[in-house]
């Protein structure tokens, strides 16, 4: 059964999956190239550091993208025919639920494996001056994560009634509507500011996304 | 033999002002039971109350014997099931829904749907999106088959069908259920069609189920008569439904049900001679029983008020 | 042989079917020994409920028209020359009473119909 889900859910995202892919593979190359050709003969580590950290938001960016596709893809087709024919299937919602959820790790593996080999090519490859190292397979390794708990985020939402995920939609454009009333009215209220503390930050549940995301670091 | 369909006083509701009310179904081991009601009567409904896709606000569902939605997944292994509108994944191919769906069905028999799948000449490679109107009815039809069911719910399956195609499905329903004892709750618009091969008949109105019986008895009982004259009924040993004056000529033309022809006697005797005794066909029979059950709600609700 | 099964009929379709075998019989169309189709075929065919074959089928048992060998199918059954001439005999009868009573519904009366069936038979002959 495992099978024709996840063929179902590949062929209904290649396209995306495969430009998912190609970016997670594209950022530590064309960041490494593009410094070099910048700094031309050798790479000062202060300059490196510091255009790491100008680029480094595109790695967690891409991890929330590629779990935010693989889990729209997961339950989308189902959304759309009002998951009547899941519903007609003989097994119970939960164990189609997990096959679905189970699918959509394999696929996000793809991306995932993008990245380490452009990290690692560029580990290889690149002049990494004294004092630094490159960290491909931890970076790797923080994307995967990344990219998994805003899969699993995603897919949460996704799996609810197509009711229940516009609700939950509704509200967060709601929360940014009030925001933006709040501070027409001069209020000093950041309710954004004070959600995403909240969240992105220690011990908040998506805290892995924030921080500084480097591939060659002290 | 019992029930393979067996409902007790279903309600439920869907938004605002549609109701089902107090349905219940008793659908015979190995009968072929047309399901019919006029659009908006809560056919489809009752079909997805029955593939546990909603839970009634009261009542209790058993299908092939056992508690819905308890043991669902057992029943829909044997029961095969198509659905108003179609419901596929549009992005695969026909060969991949085949194989998608056998997967997931514990009793597919891969000969037999093959057998099915030449029978129909699907073509293998083509995208679900691209599928015509007949080609999607016998690829659901396929997918409902292949399994071997017990038990199949048809809802509307011809629908919207050209008679070529539709004649190949009804004709390869009919040649399974001559097969083994099946069931086949089957719902349509197309009265004519139900007439040929269902044995029983069950008809829904507003949300309620109005009668439920064999179709010979269905067929045989309800009678247009055309009477000389309008006569008092005491005692009638028929049920008299409707009434009416007719149109060119003088007397009355009744709806009847439970007649027999030994009761021309008995109209003789009050006076007024019958005519003609007028069998009604399965259409004719259920638009005039609407009608007669519409007209008693509507005599019902204003002597209430 | 057949076509046009009448479901709107008040004759059952079982009958109907058994009629149609009957005349087969009756015209020696259908010889003894001669298989009629299987239930499932038949059912198939003509999109009708495989219970009500069945059912047409029984009554010609019982009729001894049809003899059911359990395996083997449904076969003719030899019958004699005297009783397929009773048999056509029936039919011829059956049928005219139809066409009377639907004549008095239309309002034709035998003396009409006598006279309209001769000049039809002349047409058919040279038409």
């Amino acid at each position: 059964m495992l099978r024709v889900i996840l063929f179902q859910q590949w062929k209904g995202s290649r396209m995306l999956l495969f430009l998912a892919g190609l970016t997670a593979f594209a950022v530590p190359v064309v960041s490494a190239s593009t410094y070099s050709w910048r700094a031309q003969s050798s790479w000062d580590p202060a300059g490196l550091l510091l255009f790491g950290y100008a680029v480094g938001f595109l790695y967690p960016a891409i991890a929330a993208a590629t779990g935010l596709i693989v889990a729209v893809t997961a339950w989308g087709p189902d959304h759309r025919g009002g998951h009547v024919y899941a519903l007609s299937l003989p097994l119970p919602r939960w164990r189609y639920a997990g096959l679905r959820f189970v699918a959509g790790v394999v696929l996000i593996s793809a991306p995932v494996f993008m990245l380490a080999i452009g990290t690692g090519l560029v580990a290889l490859t690149a002049p990494i001056p004294e004092g630094l190292t490159a960290y491909p397979v931890a970076l790797t390794a923080r994307f995967a994560l990344a990219a998994l708990v805003a899969y699993g985020m995603f897919f949460a939402v996704a799996a609810g009634t197509t009711r229940t995920a516009a609700t939950i939609l509704g509200v967060m454009a709601g929360l940014v509507a009030l925001q933006v009333v709040l501070t027409a009215f001069g209020a000093r209220v950041n309710i954004l500011g004070g959600v995403t503390n909240a969240l992105f930050n220690w011990p908040g549940p998506f805290d892995i996304f924030g921080g500084r995301w480097l591939l060659i670091d002290v | 033999m019992g029930n393979a369909i067996e409902t007790d006083g279903l309600h439920y509701t869907l938004g605002r002002g549609f109701a089902l009310e107090d349905v219940s179904l008793r659908v015979p081991v190995g009968s072929i039971y047309g399901f019919l009601g006029p659009n908006g009567a809560g056919k489809t409904t009752t079909i997805r109350l029955l593939m546990g896709f909603h839970r009634p606000t009261r009542g209790a569902i058993r299908i092939l014997d056992r508690a819905i939605p308890r043991e669902l997944p057992t029943v829909l292994s044997a029961t095969g099931f198509v659905p108003e509108r179609p419901h596929l994944y549009p992005t695969l191919t026909v060969a991949e829904t085949v194989r998608h769906h056998s997967a997931f069905q514990p009793r597919w028999d891969r000969e037999w749907a093959a057998s099915l799948f030449r029978r129909f000449a699907l073509a293998e490679d083509r995208r679900v999106s691209r599928l015509s109107k007949g080609e999607m009815g016998k690829l659901l039809l396929l997918l409902a088959l292949g399994q071997r069911p017990d038990l199949l719910i048809l809802d509307e399956p011809t629908e919207g069908l050209d008679p070529v195609v539709r004649r190949e499905l009804m004709s390869v329903l009919m040649d399974y259920v001559a097969d083994r004892t099946a069931t086949v709750f089957i719902s349509s618009h197309l009265v004519h069609e139900l007439e040929r091969f269902c044995d029983w008949v069950g008809i829904m109105d507003r949300g309620r189920l109005l009668t439920e019986m064999p179709m010979t008895q269905f067929k045989n009982s309800l009678k247009r008569l055309r009477l000389s004259t309008g006569v008092a009924l005491p005692d009638a040993p028929f049920e008299l439904l409707v009434r009416e004056r007719a149109v060119a000529t003088a007397g009355e033309t009744w709806l009847v049900r439970g007649w027999e022809s030994s009761m021309t006697a008995y109209i003789a005797e009050r006076g007024a001679e019958v005519r003609e005794v007028i069998d009604l066909d399965l259409e004719e029979g259920f638009v005039e029983l609407l009608r007669s059950f519409r007209v008693a709600e509507q005599d019902a609700s204003s002597k209430e008020t | 042989m057949f076509e046009r099964l009448d479901p709107r009929s008040p004759t059952p379709l079982y009958e109907q079917i058994a009629a149609r075998i009957r005349v087969g019989i009756a015209a020696g169309d259908l010889d003894p020994g001669d298989t009629l189709p299987s239930v499932r075929h038949l059912a198939a065919t003509l999109r009708v409920n495989p219970a009500t074959v069945v059912q047409a089928y029984r009554v010609l048992e019982a009729e001894g028209f049809v003899e059911r060998r359990h395996g083997a199918g449904t076969f003719i059954r030899a019958i004699g020359q005297d009783r397929r001439d009773g048999e056509r005999e029936r039919q011829i009868e059956a049928w005219a009473e139809r066409v009377l009573a639907e004549g008095a519904r239309l309002g034709i009366g035998i003396d009409e119909l006598a006279p309209a069936l001769e000049r039809a038979r002349e047409k058919g002959r040279h038409g």
